[in-house]
């Protein structure tokens, strides 16, 4: 009997012990760590969206793969909010521009973000017409959504 | 976006001006085709950037604009057809007179945060069908708010002198050297388009310093830094190709395929944007046709 209540007591702790674990996994990304990972994310789908232009500028005639970047881009904007835990801004210790006021204007943030979901979305469908000029406006649009974040909550370059 | 905001709130405005009885001077008379022309001229001018108070949902042209800058705090005026508080009792001559010259029709001396040092270079018949379009839309009733500046900015008078020192008055003059691509890219980047206004740094009493034309500027409007726009390899756009930039007028995208933020936003949605391909090309051609100018 006592021996089972010290195993269940081992077992539980044990479970306790991997729980609090994982979750303090999550909890200890360095701020500075979290900015250059939100910052890579940033930067691919800014290297998708160049992609497009080129299609859209009628340099390359890859039409047939816009849709696989605009996927990406919709994939990546869905990650978007997590990437910004508090401490991660521009009044923070880290090399960033992302301005204070991403947190004090969340609800606007988070609905920016929706905002290119859906429109890299929208994308998505576009590109399945194979029609660079509805490509190119609706990309237009895409790029409007990204603005609608960088315009209120990234800081210009020093 | 900046476009169906213009044409719902003018279609407001109008149907407002309808009910209260105003007259909307010139809008049957004037010659539709120079209307059509002046609302080309007034994206080129970026008239619709500093005239709308679009941060508080001002009306199209109707002013309130805060320029915060150096030398303080300016508001734009009205320049809707509003007889009172507006334009609207302008001679085609006192509205030429305040571009070209920058003088107002009761004689004072316009800041040059109106760009009229750019404006005075404007060709005569993009002035006059200007004119028309603005005389065309709806006018408005907002009062002007008088300008905050520090001293001694605040001191009118001294802009007469100001003038004397820094201001060269005259219409631009074609290079014949230069093919026509050229030309018009100079026109609309010196004259219509006013770019220098930010991208050109300013000496102390807010002079454009035109030895780093366009190399841009620590302090531009509202404290941000504003890039060097020539073709320089490191400081400047010249790793840019021609269709990088007339494609970035058109839509805001970068080559690397970011989007900017800032004033530039602005800009593209209400004026570059609304530019034809060619017009685009044009500010390319001149652009990257420029001296390379690094960072101090």
């Amino acid at each position: 009997m006592k021996r089972i209540a010290i195993a269940l007591a081992f077992g539980a702790s044990t479970v306790g012990l991997i729980l609090a674990y994982s979750t303090q996994a999550r909890a200890v990304d360095e701020p500075e760590n979290v900015i250059k990972y939100r910052r890579a994310v940033m930067l691919s789908m800014g290297a998708h969206t160049g992609a497009i232009v080129h299609v859209a500028k009628r340099e390359v005639s890859f039409v047939g793969q816009v849709a696989a970047h605009a996927r990406s881009i919709n994939a990546m904007s869905k990650l978007i909010t997590s990437l910004f835990p508090k401490g991660t801004g521009n009044d923070s210790a880290y090399k960033t521009r992302a301005l204070p006021k991403i947190w004090n204007d969340w609800a606007h943030f988070a609905a920016a973000a929706k905002k290119l979901e859906a429109e890299s979305a929208k994308l998505v469908e576009v590109a399945a017409g194979g029609d660079v000029a509805a490509i190119g406006a609706q990309l237009g649009n895409m790029g409007k959504a990204c603005g609608g974040c960088h315009k209120p909550y990234r800081a210009k370059l020093k | 976006m900046g476009l169906w905001r213009v044409a719902v709130a003018t279609a407001v405005l109008v149907a407002i001006g309808a009910v209260a009885g105003f007259a909307t001077p010139g809008l049957a008379r004037a010659d539709q085709a120079t209307v059509a022309r002046g609302a080309y001229v007034v994206r080129a001018a970026g008239c619709l950037v500093c005239h709308t108070d679009a941060k508080n949902k001002g009306a199209p042209l109707a002013g309130g604009r805060a320029l915060s800058t150096p030398f303080g705090t300016f508001y734009t005026p009205n320049i809707t057809p509003d007889p009172k508080f507006g334009i609207g009792a302008w001679s085609d001559e006192d509205f030429a007179r305040a571009l070209g010259q920058g003088v107002a029709p009761d004689g004072h001396h316009y800041y040059p945060a109106f760009p009229y040092t750019s404006y005075t270079g404007m060709a005569a018949r993009d002035v006059a069908d200007l004119k028309a379009y603005i005389f065309a839309q709806a006018p408005v009733a907002r009062a002007n708010r008088p300008h905050d500046l520090h001293f001694p900015f605040n001191v009118r008078a001294l802009m007469g002198i100001w003038k004397m020192l820094f201001f060269k008055p005259g219409r631009r003059a074609r290079d014949p050297a230069r093919d026509e691509a050229w030309n018009r890219g100079a026109y609309l980047v010196a004259h219509l388009g006013h770019c220098g206004e930010c991208h050109t740094p300013r000496n102390f009493l807010g002079a454009r310093d035109e030895a780093r034309a366009l190399a841009g500027n620590p302090s531009g409007p509202e404290g941000k830094k504003v890039p060097n726009i020539t073709p320089h390899q490191r400081d400047g756009i010249g790793a840019w190709s021609a269709s990088d930039l007339a494609y970035f007028l058109k839509t805001g995208f970068l080559p690397d395929g970011d989007v900017a933020g800032g004033a530039m936003t602005e800009v593209i949605e209400e004026s570059t944007s609304h530019l034809s391909d060619s017009d685009r090309a044009a500010i390319a051609t001149y652009l990257l046709a420029q001296i390379p100018v690094p960072e101090p």
